[in-house]
């Protein structure tokens, strides 16, 4: 029996840059089938092309045996083809019900929608997953995890046959995640078809059943997955292997640069106490909603309502603007690097500058030669790829805005370093050499602070960890000591206290 | 066969994006040349040197309001009540010269006046977080308000000689309010291009959270932007009761606002912030002026004037959102 969808030699190029060659890939009935490779490699590509939103140059696409031409998303949909992107396709301020048929609402003979028709197919729907939300409710009120299975649940009112998943698990939670995978398993059952696009290889091997891997716009290697292929799809992910080693030294610190007692804020954090020497990397990890980024947020001045102590070197401060976090020391790398951290309509090289102009001026006017060549020098340091540094950062891959960003806060010389989840949306093979940046900085003298929901990448590089739950810190472990299981049964708080 | 083929390809798309790039930075430029080729075809008194004058003449006060209503785009806000603080302005700074018999005071209140308007929109719009519009909407009907309440709803005259002579002067050829725009032009273009000011109001624009967490203090700036372009609206005040040597509480400034808004934006300043220039506004203020002088010199009705504007500015943003 043939596959029931096969992409055959596919082949595109976007102004003469090839950027699909020959790419074939056989997904079977009720398969969860994993789509890997780094960021560039081609996926989205492939899958656009799937849901016909580009058209290739060569190459056939040919479903239940039959070739079909994908000319728009909506005949890719007609053919029971569902794409759910990575930036969900929800609106917030419609009901669910709403959502569910958008589009594609029931109507009576008068044009008027039919509302409880639509309200029972949702209910039946959503049970059908195992869902419990109520078809009236308003989607903003939904935990992003309820609106992916809404995502989900418009592709089986669609009666997709396929469905394509971009990076689902980037905003979720621990907990969701689970419950997403269970319901994956359920369609499998029913025989759709799931193609799955990740970054994470541990939830791949947990979930899918085969995987392609892209580089580079080729197949470099597709199998069934099986545990002991781990390392070796990271092999082929990258072209080179990636070690499992630990990436820190454990060496003296210097003083204390961060000292924080007793920090509490109503319904986010409660009595937070710790250090950061210099040269230390002291890692916090949790599930979302733990109440580390509030707590960091707090302390470089963005969140103004909090009690108890801080002391930089020593020194008591009482910091409620960025701008005096930024005076004490204190640097900032945020999570959500579009929305907290890059500027978008300025070049890379004022992005850089942003913080630190008065280090470029000269009787009161910022003299650009002066900017570039600081940047020559971080592009260099910090191994900047920049065609032209002129062009708006959003331009840069996400690790080498990353890089960006990072320069920024070298050009402050700033004491304290704070990394908000650093690796967010950046490829595997870019997050190490973040790492190591990281690392050097901390060798350097720096006092580093990293918060992570990955707790198996920061135990990596950090000397530290501090576990939070609910608001709270449950538990603290030397960086080489600790184990993944260990951490996540404190961050899920079925452990307490040590 | 096929490689010079694709050689040739490369080539034209490498030639397409260059232009492409040329079309969006210098739109303005563009436009404002072929309106510029095209008036001096359709009217031969269009290129006369006095004409030239007259143009610019004409936009120098819409033109300094402009400058500051840039930076106020810029950092993503709106300024709906330039007109009337004009009014305001001209009422106070007019009551100030005749009682005092001071031009130097006359001026000091009228920027004092500006600032102070402009201080008080920046602070509803940084600190109590008033969406710019609505902020902005309430100075307009408040400051036309008072510069009725003021003036008993007439227009009052100065009484002190050399008033007029601020407007009424020149520099060699050039008369003095084109000099003072063109000073108001290169001071705002330093600002905003070359000084860490003029960086954080892109920077605000763009990514206002992203500012606040680089260290900037963006309820500051945000104030500082509005109370700067509050007195170029003084300055524009000047020259404009000046000239006339006198001011009318209800009939000055009339929808100052929409000409400038619409110079900003036919100048290629994005309406969200962090996109824009200076040079922009520049040519956005003379194609509204030409566009004018044109009508006038080919009798068209001025009642027209308005539908005309209103056309450019539509045209205007279809084009900047092929980008």
């Amino acid at each position: 029996m043939s596959s029931f969808l096969s992409m055959k030699n596919i082949s595109k190029s976007f102004n003469h840059v090839p950027v699909l060659k020959n790419v074939s890939i056989n997904v079977e009935h009720g398969e969860i089938h994993a789509l890997l490779g780094e960021n560039g490699a081609g996926k989205s590509t492939l899958m656009n092309i799937l849901g016909g939103v580009h058209q290739p140059d060569e190459g056939a696409i040919v479903l239940n045996g039959q070739t079909v031409e994908m000319t728009t998303p909506r005949t890719s949909q007609s053919y029971g083809i569902s794409f759910i992107h990575q930036e969900l396709n929800v609106i917030s301020d419609l009901r669910v019900y709403e959502n569910l048929f958008l589009g594609n609402e029931l109507k009576n003979r008068f044009g008027f929608v039919k509302v409880e028709e639509m309200c029972d197919k949702t209910s039946d729907i959503l049970a059908e997953l195992g869902v419990d939300i109520h078809p009236k409710t308003y989607v903003r009120h939904l935990d992003t995890s309820y609106k992916q299975m809404l995502e989900i649940a418009k592709a089986l009112l669609h009666n997709s046959r396929l469905i394509i998943m971009d990076e689902p698990t980037t905003a979720l939670a621990e907990h969701e995640v689970h419950r997403l995978f269970a319901l994956m398993k359920n369609l499998k059952q029913t025989g759709v078809s799931i193609i799955y696009i990740s970054h994470k290889l541990k939830e791949i091997q947990e979930v899918c059943d085969t995987y392609t891997v892209l580089r580079d716009g080729h197949v470099v290697g597709s199998n069934r997955m099986k545990d002991e292929n781990l390392d070796e799809i990271t092999k082929l992910m990258v072209g080179k292997s990636v070690s499992e080693d630990r990436l820190t030294e454990s060496h003296s610190f210097g003083p204390v640069a961060l000292e924080v007692k007793h920090l509490t804020s109503e319904g986010f954090f409660k009595d937070i106490n710790f250090t950061v020497r210099k040269g230390e990397i002291v890692g916090f990890t949790g599930l979302a909603g733990d109440g580390r980024t509030e707590l960091f947020e707090s302390l470089f001045g963005f969140r103004k309502k909090y009690n108890g102590q801080i002391k930089i070197f020593a020194q008591d401060v009482n910091i409620n603007h960025p701008k005096q976090a930024l005076k004490a020391g204190m640097g900032l790398v945020p999570k959500d690097r579009k929305e907290n951290a890059i500027i978008k309509d300025l070049n890379v090289i004022q992005n850089m500058s942003l913080s630190s102009l008065a280090h470029f001026e000269k009787a009161g006017l910022i003299k650009g030669r002066a900017e570039r060549e600081k940047f020559n020098f971080y592009e260099q340091k910090l191994n900047i790829k920049v065609p032209n540094p002129k062009t708006t950062i959003d331009k840069l891959s996400g690790g080498n805005q990353q890089k960006v960003v990072i320069a920024k806060w070298l050009e402050v010389n700033a004491d304290i370093i704070i990394f908000d989840n650093p690796t967010q949306g950046i490829d595997v093979g870019a997050r190490r050499e973040i790492y190591q940046h990281i690392v050097a900085l901390a060798d350097k003298g720096k006092a580093v602070i990293i918060l992570s929901s990955e707790a198996s990448e920061i135990r990596k590089v950090c000397h530290t960890i501090h576990v939070m739950y609910q608001g709270e810190v449950t538990a603290q472990f030397a960086g080489e000591e600790a184990t993944d299981d260990e951490i996540m049964s404190y961050a899920t708080g079925s452990k307490r206290g040590r | 066969m096929a490689e010079p083929e694709f050689e040739r390809a490369k080539r034209s798309t490498k030639w397409n994006s260059r232009l492409s790039w040329i079309w969006t930075e210098y739109s303005v430029i563009i436009a404002f040349l072929i309106l510029f080729v095209v008036s001096s075809i359709l009217s031969p008194r269009f290129l006369e040197f006095s004409n030239l004058m007259n143009i610019l003449m004409q936009v120098s006060i819409i033109g300094v309001i402009a400058l500051g209503m840039t930076m106020i785009m810029l950092s993503g806000g709106i300024d709906l009540s330039v007109g009337s603080v004009l009014a305001l302005v001209g009422v106070f700074s007019v009551i100030a010269l005749n009682a005092s018999g001071s031009i130097f005071i006359a001026i000091i209140t009228a920027l004092a006046v500006g600032a102070f308007t402009g201080f008080l929109n920046g602070f509803m719009v940084a600190k109590l977080k008033i969406a710019a519009f609505i902020a902005t909407l309430g100075m307009m009907a408040a400051a036309r308000s008072i510069a009725l309440y003021t003036s008993d709803g007439g227009s009052i005259s100065g009484e002190v000689e050399g008033f007029s002579a601020i407007s009424n002067s020149s520099i060699g050829a050039v008369q003095s309010p084109i000099f003072i725009f063109g000073l108001m032009a290169v001071l705002v273009f330093i600002l905003l291009h070359q000084t860490r000011f003029g960086r954080y109001v892109y920077a605000i624009g763009s990514n206002e959270k992203g500012a606040l967490l680089s260290g900037i203090r963006v309820d500051r700036i945000k104030m500082a932007v509005y109370t700067l372009a509050g007195m170029l609206v003084s300055v524009a005040a000047i020259i404009e009761t000046s000239r006339l040597n006198s001011i009318s509480s209800s009939s000055s400034g009339q929808l100052y606002e929409l000409d400038a808004i619409a110079a900003v934006i036919i100048g290629g300043t994005r309406m969200t912030g962090g996109r824009g220039k200076v040079v922009g506004t520049l040519f956005g203020v003379l194609i509204l002026g030409i566009l004018n002088n044109m009508m006038n010199l080919m009798n068209v009705s001025p009642y027209l004037q308005g539908f005309v504007t209103g056309l450019v500015i539509i045209i205007a943003v279809v084009f900047q959102k092929r980008e």
